[in-house]
C-alpha cells in the first residue's frame, strides 16, 4: 500500500496528476485495502465480545462522580443504591449505536463507593498487575473547539488536546477521561 | 474530509510532513472517510453519548495481553497498530461506525507523570451475544485462568489478574 501511495506521490510531485486526482486515488486505494483486510481476518474464536456492557468505576464519592458524568455526558441516573448509581448511555429501549443484535444492551457505567462491602463472589482476588489508566468515550457530532469551550465553561479540570481527534480531561477524582468523535477509532488512534 | 486531505497535501508540499507520514495518514483518513457515516444527529443540548471509544489498559507485557484478549475474547488485532509497545484490539461495530477497542500498553515511565487518581476502574464487563453457558465456560476453561460462572454471567481474571466480566443482556442490563 505504501509503495502505491509513494508512486502516486511521485506522479503528483512531477505534475502528472492533479491534487484532486491524488486525493481521490489514495482514498479509493486505502478503502480497498481495508476491506480486504477485514475479509481475510482470522477465523472466529469461541467467544467474541459484542460491546462493552459496563464499566465499574469506584471512587471516594459515587454520588459526586455520578453527577459529574451525568452533567458532562448528558446521562440519566438509574438504580440508585446505598453504594452505587448506574448511568446508561441512552434511554430505555434504545439500541446501541450501529448494533443490530437485539441481545446487546446499551453500555452503562456504574459509579461505586470505594469503601463498599466486598462482594463475596469476588473477594480474595489477587491484586491486578494491570490498570485501566483512562477511558475514551465517543460522542456524536464532536467538534473539539466547541466541546472544549463547553467543558471549560462547566468547570471541568485540566481540559487538553489529545491527538488529532480528541480531548482529555480530569474527572473530579483525577481520573483521565478522553472524549472524541467517531474519527478517533482503532485505525486512527496510536 | 477533503479539507483534511488537502491540508495534508499542503503540509507535505511545505515539508512539514514527510513522505512516510503522509502515506500513513492518508491511508487512515481515507479509511475513516469510507467507513464513516458519522453520527449526524446533534444532541438537543450538550453531548450525546455514543459509547465507549476505547479502554486504555496498561500492564507489564502488552503482547501477552494482546494475545489473550484476541484469542479468548475474540478481539481483532488492528493491522498497522502494533508498535512493539502497544496494540489496538477492535470489537463491536466497525471502526468509525461506533466500534470500540482496547489499547493494550506495556507500562513505561511517562515523561510527565500525572498525580495518581483517587478512583479506579475496578472491572470491565463485556456483552456476549447469543450467549450459551456451555460455550462460554468451555472457552474460559481452555484459557487455564481462574473464573467463576453463573448462568449468563462469568468473572475471569486476565493474564495480569485484571477482573473481566462477561454477561448476557438478562444478567447485566441497566434497567433490570
Amino acid at each position: 500500500m505504501e509503495g502505491f501511495v509513494a508512486a502516486k506521490l511521485d506522479e503528483f510531485d512531477r505534475g502528472k496528476i492533479s491534487r484532486r486526482r491524488l486525493i481521490e486515488t489514495l482514498t479509493l486505494a486505502a478503502t480497498a485495502v481495508y476491506a480486504t483486510d477485514r475479509a481475510t481476518a482470522a477465523e472466529s474464536p469461541p467467544l467474541k465480545v459484542a460491546l462493552v456492557n459496563h464499566i465499574s468505576y469506584s471512587c471516594p464519592n459515587f454520588r459526586q462522580a455520578g453527577d459529574w458524568y451525568s452533567k458532562v455526558f448528558n446521562l440519566d441516573q438509574v438504580g440508585l443504591k446505598d453504594t452505587e448509581v448506574t448511568l446508561p448511555f441512552g434511554k430505555m429501549g434504545e439500541q446501541p449505536y450501529n448494533v443490530t443484535a437485539k441481545d446487546v444492551p446499551l453500555t452503562f457505567q456504574i459509579c461505586r463507593a470505594l469503601d463498599r462491602p466486598q462482594n463475596p463472589r469476588t473477594s480474595g482476588r489477587p491484586k491486578p498487575d494491570a490498570v485501566i489508566d483512562h477511558i475514551g468515550y465517543t460522542v456524536a457530532d464532536f467538534n473539539r473547539e466547541r466541546v472544549k469551550a463547553d467543558l471549560i465553561a462547566m468547570g471541568v479540570k485540566n481540559v487538553r488536546d489529545g491527538g488529532l481527534y480528541s480531548l482529555h480531561m480530569d474527572d473530579p477524582f483525577g481520573f483521565d477521561v478522553q472524549i472524541s468523535g467517531l474519527e478517533n477509532n482503532a485505525l486512527t488512534d496510536g | 474530509m477533503e479539507r483534511f486531505i488537502a491540508d495534508l497535501v499542503k503540509n507535505y508540499e511545505s515539508g512539514k510532513v514527510d513522505r512516510r507520514e503522509f502515506c500513513k495518514t492518508v491511508a487512515l483518513a481515507a479509511t475513516v472517510y469510507a467507513a464513516g457515516d458519522a453520527a449526524k444527529a446533534q444532541a438537543p443540548r450538550g453531548l450525546k453519548m455514543i459509547g465507549i471509544n476505547h479502554i486504555s489498559y496498561t500492564c507489564p507485557d502488552y503482547a501477552k495481553a494482546r494475545d489473550w484478549y484476541a484469542s479468548v475474547l475474540g478481539m481483532e488485532k488492528t493491522a498497522g497498530k502494533d508498535n512493539g509497545q502497544r496494540a489496538n484490539l477492535m470489537f463491536g461495530p466497525e471502526p468509525g461506525k461506533g466500534g470500540s477497542f482496547v489499547v493494550a500498553r506495556t507500562a513505561t515511565r511517562p515523561a510527565n507523570p500525572r498525580p495518581p487518581a483517587q478512583s479506579v476502574v475496578d472491572h470491565v464487563c463485556y456483552t456476549i451475544s447469543n450467549w450459551n453457558d456451555a460455550r462460554v465456560e468451555a472457552g474460559l476453561k481452555a484459557t487455564g485462568r481462574p473464573y467463576t460462572a453463573r448462568s449468563g454471567n462469568v468473572n475471569v481474571l486476565d493474564p495480569f489478574n485484571y477482573p473481566v466480566q462477561l454477561a448476557n443482556i438478562e444478567q447485566e442490563n441497566p434497567w433490570i
